[in-house]
C-alpha cells in the first residue's frame, strides 16, 4: 500500500471513529415525540394502575380529594407541584377551578373534617413527581409532556391522549376562538 | 439520585446497547482491517487496491447501518415516553411490586445483561415506610362586651387547637384535636366554675380505616354527625365565618343541648347514586351523659352510664348539578339516666340545606330534640334552628345569622336552657391566608331576661 493511500485510509478511519463517538443530536434532547405539544400537561399514574382514561369531572373529583380510591382499591395519593409552578397553576385553573388560596383551604378543611383522607404530596420538580408516582401505586400527578418518560403511565383525559390536538390540559390556556 | 434526567437515560438505554455493539464491531473491523493492510507487502499494488475497495465497501455498509440505527433511535425513542400515552396505557401492569419498568427490547439490548439494563433504568426508590406526624394549629383571641347586668368586658383566650394527623399506612390514619382552653370548663351558668384556668381536652381521637370510597370506619372520639355544622367546623373559629358556633351546636361543656361528641364507632361513605351524590354516616357510641345535673364531663369517654348505646344515622346528598349544595337529615337515639329522675328516651331529628361556595354561603339547619321520661306519657320537644348567610367581597365577608332555641321550662334534661333567640350581624376580614379578623354584633333575647346587646371582636388564625 502506498503512503498516500495509507494516509487517506487513516483519515477515513479517524473521521469515521469521530463520527461514531460524537454525541447524538437532533431529537435526543427532547424526550417527547415531535408530534406531542410540549405545552400539554400530562396526567400520570403508577404503571400498575389500571386506569386508562378520566373525564375532566372525574379528574376534578380526584384532585379535590372527593375520590379516595382507585377502582383497584388502591388509595389515591395526589402529587402536586409547588405553588407558583406553571404546571400547578394550570391544574388549579383548568381542573380544580380554584385559586391557590381556595385550593389550600379546601384541603385543609377536608382534612379537618376527615373527609379527605390524605393531604396532597407537594414536590418541586418533575423528576420528583415522576419518582413519587413510580414508587407509590396509588399516586397521581402531572408533568409537562416534555418531562415524560417511560417510568410512569400517562392517562387520557376526556378520551384524548396527551399528543392529541384537542387534549384539554395545557400549561398556557388556549386562546379564545 | 443517579441521573438528573430519566428521559435522557431512558433513551440512552433504549438504543445505547445496540449502538455500543455496532461501534465496537466497526472499530474492531477497521483496526483489524488496517492492521491487516499495513501488514501486507506493498509490492502487490493490485492486491492493495482490492483490499482498499473491500474495506471502503465495508465502511459504507457500516455507515449505512449506523445511520439506520440512528434513525431508528430518534423515531421510536420518544416512544419510551411517548410511546407513552398510547403504548403505556396498554402495557401490562408492572409497578414497583412487579419490578422496575423494562427497557424497550431490541436484539442488541437482549445481548447485554437485562438486569443491569433495568437497574440503570430504575429510578431511585423512596423510603415509603416512614409515617408522618403532622400538626396544624388553630387559635383565637377575642374581646367581648355586653350590656347584660353583671357581665364585664373582657379579653378572652379562645381554644388553642392542635390538629394532629398521621398516615399510619395506606388504609389507616390517626386524627386528633388536642385543645387547650381557658374559662369555666363544663360549668355553664354554674357558680364556682374554675374561671381563668387552662385545661386540656382531647376533643377528637380517631383511628380511621379507609377501605374504599363507600366504606370508611373510624373508632374513637368523634363529632356526632348531627346536622351539618358539627362535622364541618369542629374546634376552629378560623374556619367559621362567624365568631362562634350557633347556639344549637354549642359544645356540651359550654351548655350546648346536643351530644356534640361521642365515643364509639363511625362508618361513612358514598352511596352509589350517580349524580345525586348520596352519602351516609352510621354511628354507635356511648352517647352523652345526662345534663341533669350538669356534669363536669358530659362526654362518656371511659364509662357509659348505662348499657344502652347511642345510635345515629345521617344521610345527605351533594348533587353534582349544583356544586356546593348539601341537603341531608339525621336521626339520633339514646337513653339518658338523669340523677333522681326516671330514665329518659332521647331522640334528635335534624335536617339541613346548605350551599357553600368560595364566594357565597347559606346555611340552614333545624333540629328537634325529643325527651320522653319513662313511666309518663309526656314528651318534651325542644326545637331549634338557625339560618346564616354570607357573601365574600375580596377579603371582606359580611354575614348575618338568626338563631332560635326553645326548651320548655319543665324540660327534665334542659332545665337551664329556656328560650334563646336573636340576630347577629358581622364582618369577617381575611388579613392574610391564615389570619381573620371578625367583628360581630348580637342581639340576644331570652325568656325571663331583658334583651341584651353584645359585641365581639375576634382574631382567628391558623398556624
Amino acid at each position: 500500500m502506498s503512503l498516500g493511500l495509507r494516509k487517506k485510509l487513516g483519515f477515513a478511519i479517524a473521521a469515521l471513529c469521530l463520527l461514531l463517538n460524537t454525541p447524538s443530536g437532533g431529537a435526543a434532547g427532547s424526550g417527547v415525540a415531535a408530534s406531542v405539544p410540549e405545552d400539554n400537561l400530562a396526567v400520570i399514574v403508577n404503571q400498575s394502575n389500571p386506569i386508562e382514561d378520566l373525564s375532566l369531572k372525574e379528574l376534578k373529583a380526584v384532585f379535590l380529594g372527593e375520590r379516595s380510591h382507585w377502582p383497584n382499591g388502591r388509595r389515591i395519593t395526589l402529587v402536586m407541584m409547588d405553588p407558583g409552578v406553571p404546571e400547578r397553576k394550570a391544574v388549579l385553573r383548568d381542573v380544580c377551578h380554584m385559586s391557590e388560596t381556595e385550593f389550600s383551604r379546601h384541603f385543609l378543611q377536608g382534612l379537618f373534617t376527615g373527609e379527605v383522607f390524605v393531604s396532597p404530596k407537594t414536590l418541586s420538580t418533575p423528576v420528583g413527581v415522576r419518582k413519587f408516582v413510580f414508587n407509590v401505586p396509588g399516586a397521581i400527578g402531572y408533568v409537562k409532556a416534555s418531562d415524560l418518560d417511560g417510568t410512569v403511565k400517562v392517562i387520557h383525559i376526556n378520551g384524548r391522549s396527551v399528543d392529541d390536538a384537542e387534549y384539554p390540559l395545557r400549561i398556557e390556556p388556549r386562546p379564545a376562538k | 439520585m443517579r441521573s438528573p434526567s430519566l428521559a435522557f437515560r431512558n433513551r440512552h438505554n433504549a438504543g445505547g446497547a445496540a449502538e455500543r455493539f455496532v461501534r465496537g464491531l466497526l472499530i474492531f473491523v477497521l483496526l483489524a482491517g488496517g492492521t491487516f493492510a499495513f501488514g501486507q507487502d506493498s509490492a502487490n499494488a493490485s492486491a492493495d487496491q482490492k483490499t482498499i475497495q473491500q474495506l471502503m465497501q465495508r465502511i459504507e455498509k457500516l455507515e449505512a447501518r449506523v445511520a439506520q440505527l440512528e434513525s431508528a433511535r430518534s423515531g421510536p425513542a420518544p416512544a419510551t415516553v411517548a410511546t407513552g400515552p398510547a403504548a403505556l396505557a396498554t402495557r401490562p401492569p408492572s409497578g414497583p411490586a412487579a419490578g422496575p419498568p423494562e427497557a424497550p427490547p431490541t436484539p442488541q439490548a437482549q445481548a447485554t445483561d437485562p438486569e443491569a439494563e433495568a437497574e440503570h433504568l430504575e429510578p431511585e426508590r423512596m423510603d415509603m415506610s416512614k409515617t408522618l406526624l403532622r400538626i396544624r394549629g388553630f387559635g383565637d383571641i377575642s374581646f367581648h362586651g355586653t350590656d347584660q347586668q353583671g357581665s364585664t368586658n373582657s379579653f378572652s383566650l379562645g381554644q388553642l387547637n392542635l390538629f394532629v394527623t398521621s398516615d399510619i399506612s395506606e388504609k389507616f390514619k390517626f386524627l386528633s384535636e388536642i385543645v387547650f382552653e381557658s374559662g369555666p370548663d363544663n360549668f355553664y351558668n354554674m357558680p364556682g366554675g374554675r374561671r381563668n384556668e387552662f385545661g386540656v381536652d382531647v376533643e377528637r381521637y380517631l383511628l380511621q380505616y379507609s377501605y374504599n370510597d363507600y366504606f370508611n370506619l373510624a373508632v374513637g372520639r368523634y363529632h356526632t354527625a348531627i346536622g351539618f355544622y358539627n362535622t364541618a367546623y369542629h374546634h376552629s373559629t378560623w374556619f367559621q365565618t362567624t365568631t362562634g358556633r350557633p347556639l344549637l351546636f354549642q359544645f356540651e361543656d359550654s351548655g350546648g343541648i346536643l351530644p356534640i361528641h361521642n365515643v364509639g364507632l363511625s362508618a361513612s361513605g358514598r352511596i352509589p347514586s350517580g349524580s345525586l351524590g348520596l352519602h351516609y354516616v352510621a354511628e354507635i357510641g356511648n352517647g352523652r351523659q345526662s345534663r341533669s345535673p350538669l356534669s363536669e364531663e358530659p362526654v362518656q369517654n371511659e364509662v357509659d352510664e348505662n348499657n344502652y348505646k347511642a345510635f345515629n344515622l345521617a344521610l345527605f346528598a351533594r348533587p353534582e348539578a349544583i356544586r356546593g349544595l348539601q341537603i341531608g337529615f339525621s336521626g339520633y337515639h339514646d337513653r339518658l339516666q338523669p340523677v333522681g329522675l326516671p330514665r329518659v328516651d332521647e331522640t334528635i331529628l335534624a335536617a339541613h340545606a346548605v350551599y357553600m361556595a368560595p364566594k357565597f354561603e347559606w346555611l340552614n339547619e333545624v333540629v328537634l330534640v325529643r325527651h320522653s321520661p319513662d313511666g309518663t306519657s309526656q314528651t318534651f320537644n325542644t326545637p331549634g334552628f338557625y339560618t346564616q348567610i354570607a357573601k365574600r367581597f375580596g377579603s371582606y365577608q359580611p354575614y348575618f345569622r338568626y338563631q332560635y332555641i326553645n326548651a320548655s321550662a319543665r324540660e327534665p334534661i334542659f332545665p337551664d336552657v329556656g328560650r334563646m333567640e336573636g340576630p347577629s350581624f358581622g364582618l369577617r376580614y381575611d388579613a392574610s391566608e391564615s389570619v381573620a379578623l371578625k367583628a360581630q354584633y348580637d342581639y340576644n333575647i331570652a325568656r325571663h331576661l331583658s334583651p341584651n346587646n353584645a359585641l365581639t371582636l375576634q382574631l382567628g388564625f391558623t398556624f
